[in-house]
């Protein structure tokens, strides 16, 4: 096991224990372990806020949830890395507002359930599985939100979670040619496709209700507090790992990076400026937040949570600051509120588009962002709520576009003809 | 069909990368047994020694990475519009050389499943 790999389990351990202990701390352990039992019987689509029903409770479900991503990959001898981080914290971070460890399981089961289909070890589907659990929604929703016995209901959920889980590995291989690698939550994209199908029958079987927005504005500040600790412990191991000097070094080479998935940044060598980069986008997530005076909720901490996921796999302080710009003029021109869920939320999910911004400039990235807000305001609806990372199904449409335009104007262009 | 899947996203992938260098003249050349295939592609566009240790870094990965060669790895061959991503191979692969030949480049790709016998073929023992 190589050093960063080693750092990255101390990290990862570290921040559950913290969130576990914290949660305890903060609620006692009985109310956190009767409220994490009553999570797991919430529908939990989107958006449900988990700190409503205690900041604690959120807690100790996220870190159940990221201890379930960390001991999946360990399991399966996956090497942890800036892929499997990506997905662990995104998991984690989506337990503060829908997943939980009964929402996820049917949906890994499906997805092992294919990989002994297609011969392959699970380690190899392990990222699938993993960000697959975007789906998690559907199996509590049919479990406990359809009005149908339980005896008839739990059944159903755990298998429209099997079902899901193993049509995804053959979904999200066809959606990332469809954006070639410009959207980094592309298993979301998978999800949400999928997620209109399930979200069809389930209108059709008369059992699909409105979606409605959990939202809390109370302070907290062990929520308020986690993002910029969790953040300064990566910043401050780039200072330990590596001279500073050469962290710094490293963060400028990682920001000339396109993004384009999969870029695991810790394969590029440079250990420390990784850590420096997922550590600033944390840092700058979280006062962008504090600065508009946006609540730090389950959302809002879930949303920093999946910016900080992936600054070891495709996101820059380069490549997302035009996205995230084009997101808040979009939010301007429309009158909308900074502060409102739908945009608040859409500012830091947009960073999914980063690669775009990367690979093609600055005046790419801000149309992207631009069209992302309006295209994500929607999107949650057509698949009912049922896939959590409505972002990324969203962004996957938007880097659809953006691919086939620019792939029909550079295969167009006269000059590089044959001669006539 | 999956042996014809791979074969036609490595080469896909590798002609992509070597159009860039828009040869005059390319090569490809396989040669199949029951566990496993070479894939030779020649050019005639030499490459400097910091060119040849690029590619080599591309097509050899630090470690072995199934979880983003089956699902990532996907992408390789699918798309010729943008640049060439080595890497996208480098985890399907089980060994690979990178040299000049006396007219240009050629690199060198065997696969295969895990019976694969390296003796069959004429991987570089050095």
């Amino acid at each position: 096991m190589e050093r960063s790999e080693r750092t990255l389990y101390v990290l990862l351990a570290t921040l559950i224990v913290l969130l576990f202990l914290t949660g305890l701390i903060i609620e006692g352990p009985i109310t956190v372990l009767t409220n994490v039992v009553l999570l797991q019987t919430k529908g939990a689509r989107l958006i449900s806020d988990f700190t409503l029903y205690g900041v604690g409770t959120a807690m100790v479900n996220a870190a159940s949830v990221g201890a379930l991503g960390l001991l999946l990959a360990y399991l399966t001898s996956v090497s942890l890395s800036g892929p499997t981080v990506a997905a662990i914290v995104t998991m984690l971070g989506f337990s503060f507002f829908g997943n939980t460890v009964l929402n996820c399981l049917p949906i890994i089961g499906g997805v092992w359930i294919a990989s002994r289909l297609a011969r392959k070890k699970f380690g190899s589907y392990s990222l699938i599985a993993l960000f697959g659990t975007a789906l998690g929604p559907l199996v509590t929703y049919i479990m406990f939100s359809i009005n149908l016995p339980y005896f008839i209901s739990i059944p159903l959920g755990i298998l429209a979670g099997l079902v899901a889980g193993f049509l995804l590995p053959a979904s999200a291989g066809a959606m990332l040619q469809l954006h070639q690698g410009y959207n980094l939550y592309n298993v979301g994209f998978s999800c949400g496709f999928l997620g209109l199908f399930a979200s069809s029958l389930l209108i059709a079987a008369g059992k699909m209700e409105g979606l409605s927005v959990e939202w809390n504005e109370q302070f907290s500040l062990a929520l308020f507090l986690i993002i910029p600790v969790f953040s300064l412990m990566l910043i401050a191991s780039a200072m330990i790992l590596e001279k500073p000097k050469t962290s710094i070094k490293g963060f400028l080479a990682i920001q000339k990076m396109p993004g384009r998935l999969p870029s695991d940044f810790f394969d590029t060598g440079y250990t420390g400026g990784t850590f420096l980069n997922i550590g600033l986008l944390g840092l700058l997530s979280w006062l962008y937040l504090v600065a508009v005076g946006a609540p730090i909720n389950g959302p809002t901490v879930g949303a920093m949570f999946t910016v900080i996921a992936f600054g070891g796999f495709g996101k820059t302080l380069k490549n997302t600051f035009p996205v995230v710009l084009g997101v808040i003029l979009s939010t301007l021109v429309f009158g909308k509120s900074l502060t409102d869920p739908g945009p608040l939320l859409a500012t830091l999910f947009s960073t999914t588009l980063a690669p775009i911004a990367g690979q093609f400039g600055f005046v790419a990235g801000i149309l992207a962002g631009f069209l992302h807000l309006v295209m994500v305001e929607v999107t949650g609806s057509w698949h009912g709520g049922l896939d959590l990372y409505n972002n990324g199904f969203a962004g996957g449409l938007t880097a659809t576009l953006f691919v086939a335009i620019l792939q029909w104007y550079k295969t167009n262009r006269p000059e590089e003809d044959f001669n006539s | 069909m999956k042996r014809k899947e791979i074969l036609g996203r490595l080469i896909g992938e590798v002609t992509n990368f070597l159009l860039e260098g828009n040869p005059l003249r390319m090569v490809v050349s396989l040669h199949q047994e029951d566990d496993g295939a070479h894939l030779s592609f020649f050019d005639d566009q030499k490459r400097s020694d910091a060119e040849i240790q690029k590619i080599n870094k591309a097509l050899h990965p630090k470690q072995s990475r199934p979880e983003l060669a089956e699902y990532y790895g996907l992408m390789a061959g699918h798309d010729v519009t943008w640049d060439a991503r080595l890497q996208l191979i480098g985890w399907q692969i089980k060994q690979a050389t990178v040299s000049n030949s006396d007219s240009g480049l050629r690199i060198d790709l065997w696969l295969g499943s895990d019976a694969f016998n390296p003796e069959q073929f004429t991987i570089n023992k050095d």
